[in-house]
């Protein structure tokens, strides 16, 4: 049973993101990469990572999404359907893109714990809680700099200048 | 006390001084130069004496050490070396003084005074150097200062092309004589002069090797076949041509055949060579002077002739009288040119066509004119008569008939065309209208000194007299010299005072045109050598202008054909640049994991 | 129970998916999509990671965490200078910008 959820969200994965990078419309676009995100969010509950699902959700579907579909109204008709939207290198690039996850996926193959299936106990929220405020508590920190560095240059670079 | 290599210093000095501030010193370059020139002057005599005292040739040191076999920075001492350092200097003083009055006004006064400074300096280092590398360096020394004097009025074309000319024979000459210093280097492994004496080693190499070197001397000397740059030399100033076309420089190659003499005397093929050459230059050049109307270019071509004979001289064995030749020839020809040029600087013309009855005008020029050439005709008691009279002893001793009369026959056209000389230009009434004046004394002064020794010389001797060279037979010898001498006179007399016709002139017409154009060997050099020789740098100039150039351009546009394909793939666009990134990167994979 | 494995085929398949976007979208939000995806790619190895071979601490996730807080910086400025290049250029086409050969 659980074994059919797994393939059915790594289904809705597959299907999404491809979608989201070969839609004409780069509305549309945004709309397949949020609805990937969420399969992904799925595949973190799969995995016993409840609170990354939940994070997932909130900050990418909640928040990054939401950012995408401004910058697209923002800059207007750049998705029109009438334009195209690949580049002319896209033969070229599938070509190198299969041979890519084709050796990818033969190393990950190959390696000795591929077949794996004994599982751990899973992580608990507590135990992630606890890493944060101790092993991690430096890039922790340091993550919010970086987060406090960006929204400040995002509002440099976004201001229009007189 | 070894002073000898502080000789050379002073006029270097000079020419240092002259050459940076010579603006600013004007007049004073000229008393730089002088005062240079009587300090070496003094410090000759003072060599001279140390060298009575006994003193020998030492060395400043080794310079190289070529093959294991060291150089040395030698300074040789003996008669010879001192006798030029004395001729240099004593004659250099007098011409330096006389030229400032020559050139006093000239824009390149200071100028003029720094090239005789140096010349001088190559000079001095020239006759004492004791090995054949130092030589060939104050040798080269002596023809720069030679080429830039000669070129000193480069703003006429004439001057800067005769300058060229001069450089470029006497290069030709220079270059068998570097390859016949190297030969012999090679052959025996010495440069030094002192080893010539015992020298081992295959005998026809050795004869090439003084052949070659003997070249050099050709070159320098002005002797057939390369003589055809001296007479052109007289584009320079006269005071130049008085010191270094006639007294010192084209000396040079008589000195170095002297110095070399111990290698010429052991290969008699090689010493026949340099006396049947000094023959040739002797009697051809003395032939052309008869004829030539330009008063500098018939004392050139006078001092080719004497420079022959003094060759001859060393040729038929007479080191000795060649030397003897050497030191008188300075004098008179020094004091001969400084009087052309005192009638040059007061007639404002060269053509003796148009001189005439100067004699009146200006006294002292004229009377030094006329001792001079009494001298250089060989009228006893005159200095000429006793170095010539001793190289036809020389001559007659050493069983050499034929240079014997080559020799009297040049001493007989010598007499004949310094008298023309003299008669067109001092006697007689002039034929234009000149406004002749005495020169100033500096220029007069001069010339009263070296009459002075033009006159007696000859009997200082010969300074590499032997005793074994006896008086036998001189008398006659001296007599016929004496003879042939003013039957020259009295020809000349004839021609041009008494302008009696001896022979009708239509039937000398044709010897006349040959000697009027010098024998055509210049345009024998032209059609033969130059020209071929500009067809083939032409030939060479397409060759490097369109192949050598072409392969250059061509590999310019290779490259720039190749990096036009390369710029391509510099794109601009960041997705092109990722792909080429993904791409390594899955090359890279693929050699990684060697699927 | 489903092996490591697929876990991993997953994340590449995202992987080259976001790479080929990369590579192919003319349009500067495109190729941010792109990115997007390979980020999520790599997560979800740390996650999956995390639960077959990880310690208990939860290093994976705490990653996991640290990457999303990364990617939503990233975007961030991103899509600010999107803005700004749309701005200068009134287009977000990357066959227009050549300033990399200029």
């Amino acid at each position: 049973m659980s074994e059919l959820v797994f393939y059915f969200i790594t289904l809705c994965a597959c299907v999404f993101a491809v979608l989201s990078v070969t839609q004409r419309d780069i509305f549309h676009c945004a709309l397949w990469l949020a609805m990937t995100l969420l399969s992904v969010a799925g595949i973190y509950f799969y995995l016993d990572a409840a609170f990354l699902g939940v994070v997932q959700i909130l900050v990418y579907v909640g928040g990054i999404i939401t950012l995408f579909v401004f910058a697209i109204k923002l800059t207007s008709h750049i998705g029109d359907r009438s334009i195209r939207q690949t580049s002319k290198q896209w033969g070229l690039s599938i070509f190198i893109t299969v041979l890519l996850l084709f050796i990818i996926c033969r190393i990950f193959a190959q390696h000795p714990w591929a077949k794996m299936v004994v599982e751990r106990p899973s992580t608990s929220l507590i135990q992630v809680g606890q890493s944060l405020m101790t092993n991690y508590a430096l890039p922790f920190e340091f993550m919010s700099v970086i987060l406090l560095a960006a929204m400040v240059g995002a509002i440099v670079i976004g201001k229009v200048k007189k | 006390m070894q002073i000898a290599h502080y000789i050379p210093l002073f006029p270097f000095l000079a020419f240092v001084i002259n050459i940076f501030f010579g603006r600013r010193l004007k007049i004073v370059s000229a008393y730089v130069a002088i005062t240079a020139s009587i300090v070496s002057f003094l410090f000759s005599l003072r060599v001279f004496e140390c060298f009575k005292a006994g003193e020998a040739s030492y060395s400043l040191g080794t310079w190289l050490t070529i093959g294991g076999k060291p150089l040395n920075f030698g300074i040789i001492i003996d008669p010879l070396t001192i006798m030029m350092l004395l001729i240099v200097t004593f004659i250099g003083t007098f011409i330096l003084i006389y030229s400032i009055g020559y050139m006093h006004d000239d824009p390149r006064f200071s100028r003029y005074f720094a090239y005789i400074s140096l010349f001088m300096s190559s000079m001095l280092g020239l006759v004492l150097a004791d090995n054949f590398v130092l030589l060939l360096i104050f040798w080269e020394g002596v023809g720069l200062c030679s080429y830039l004097l000669i070129a000193f009025w480069y703003e006429r074309p004439a001057a800067a092309r005769a300058g060229l000319k001069a450089f470029i024979t006497t290069r030709i000459g220079d270059t068998g004589f570097l390859v016949g210093m190297l030969l012999l280097f090679f052959t025996c492994g010495t440069f030094h002069f002192t080893d010539l004496k015992s020298l081992t080693g295959p005998e026809p190499i050795l004869t090439l090797a003084a052949i070659l070197i003997f070249t050099g001397a050709m070159g320098k000397s002005a002797q057939f076949p390369l003589h055809v740059w001296l007479p052109d030399a007289m584009e320079g100033p006269t005071a130049v041509s008085a010191l270094i076309h006639a007294a010192t420089m084209v000396a040079a190659g008589v000195y170095l055949v002297a110095r070399c003499f111990p290698l010429f005397v052991d290969h008699p093929m090689a010493l026949q060579t340099v006396a049947v050459i000094g023959g040739i230059s002797a009697l051809m050049a003395a032939s052309i002077a008869t004829v030539n109307n330009d008063i500098k270019r018939v004392l050139a071509y006078s001092t080719i002739s004497q420079l022959g004979l003094m060759m001859l001289g060393l040729g038929v064995g007479g080191l000795s009288a060649g030397t003897f030749h050497l030191m008188t020839h300075a004098f008179f020809k020094a004091l001969l040119f400084l009087c052309a040029g005192s009638v040059i600087h007061a007639v404002g013309t060269q053509d003796i066509q148009k001189m005439g009855g100067l004699l009146s005008k200006m006294k002292i020029t004229g009377v030094t004119f006329c001792i001079g050439t009494l001298a250089l005709a060989g009228v006893p008691p005159f200095a000429g008569f006793w170095s010539k009279d001793e190289i036809l002893l020389t001559a007659w001793n050493n069983h050499h008939p034929v240079l014997f009369v080559v020799a009297l026959l040049t001493s007989f056209l010598t007499a004949f065309y310094m008298s023309r000389l003299i008669i067109l230009v001092l006697f007689g009434k002039a034929r234009s209208e000149l406004h002749a004046h005495e020169s100033p004394l500096t220029m007069t002064v001069p010339l009263i000194v070296l009459s002075f020794f033009a006159a007696f010389a000859g009997f200082i001797g010969s300074p590499l007299k032997e005793a074994a060279e006896g008086a036998q037979g001189s008398f006659v010898i001296m007599a016929i010299s004496t003879v042939v001498s003013l039957t020259g006179l009295a020809l000349a007399y004839l021609l041009y005072i008494r302008r009696v016709v001896l022979v009708p002139v239509a039937s000398i017409q044709g010897l006349h045109n040959l000697l009027v154009n010098k024998y055509y060997i210049d345009e024998i050099y032209d059609a033969y050598l130059i020209k071929p020789c500009l067809a083939f740098c032409r030939g060479a100039f397409s060759f490097d202008a369109k192949i050598v150039d072409g392969v250059v351009n061509g590999t310019a546009e290779v490259v720039q054909f190749c990096s036009g394909l390369l710029r391509r793939t510099q794109t601009g666009l960041i997705q092109n640049y990722l792909l080429v990134q993904v791409f390594s990167v899955v090359l890279l994979l693929i050699w990684l994991l060697k699927i | 129970m489903i092996p490591l494995a697929y876990f991993t085929f997953l994340s590449a398949f995202l992987f080259c998916v976001g790479i080929y976007g990369a590579l192919t979208r003319r349009n500067v939000i495109g190729i941010l999509i792109s990115i997007e995806l390979i980020l999520n790619a790599a997560n979800i190895n740390l996650v999956a990671f995390n639960k077959y071979l990880g310690t208990p601490d939860g290093m994976g996730q705490v990653f996991g965490l640290f990457v999303i807080a990364i990617a939503a910086a990233a975007s961030v400025v991103g899509l600010v200078l999107i803005i700004a290049i749309y701005r200068d250029r009134k287009s977000l086409f990357t066959d227009g910008f050549t300033l990399m050969k200029e």
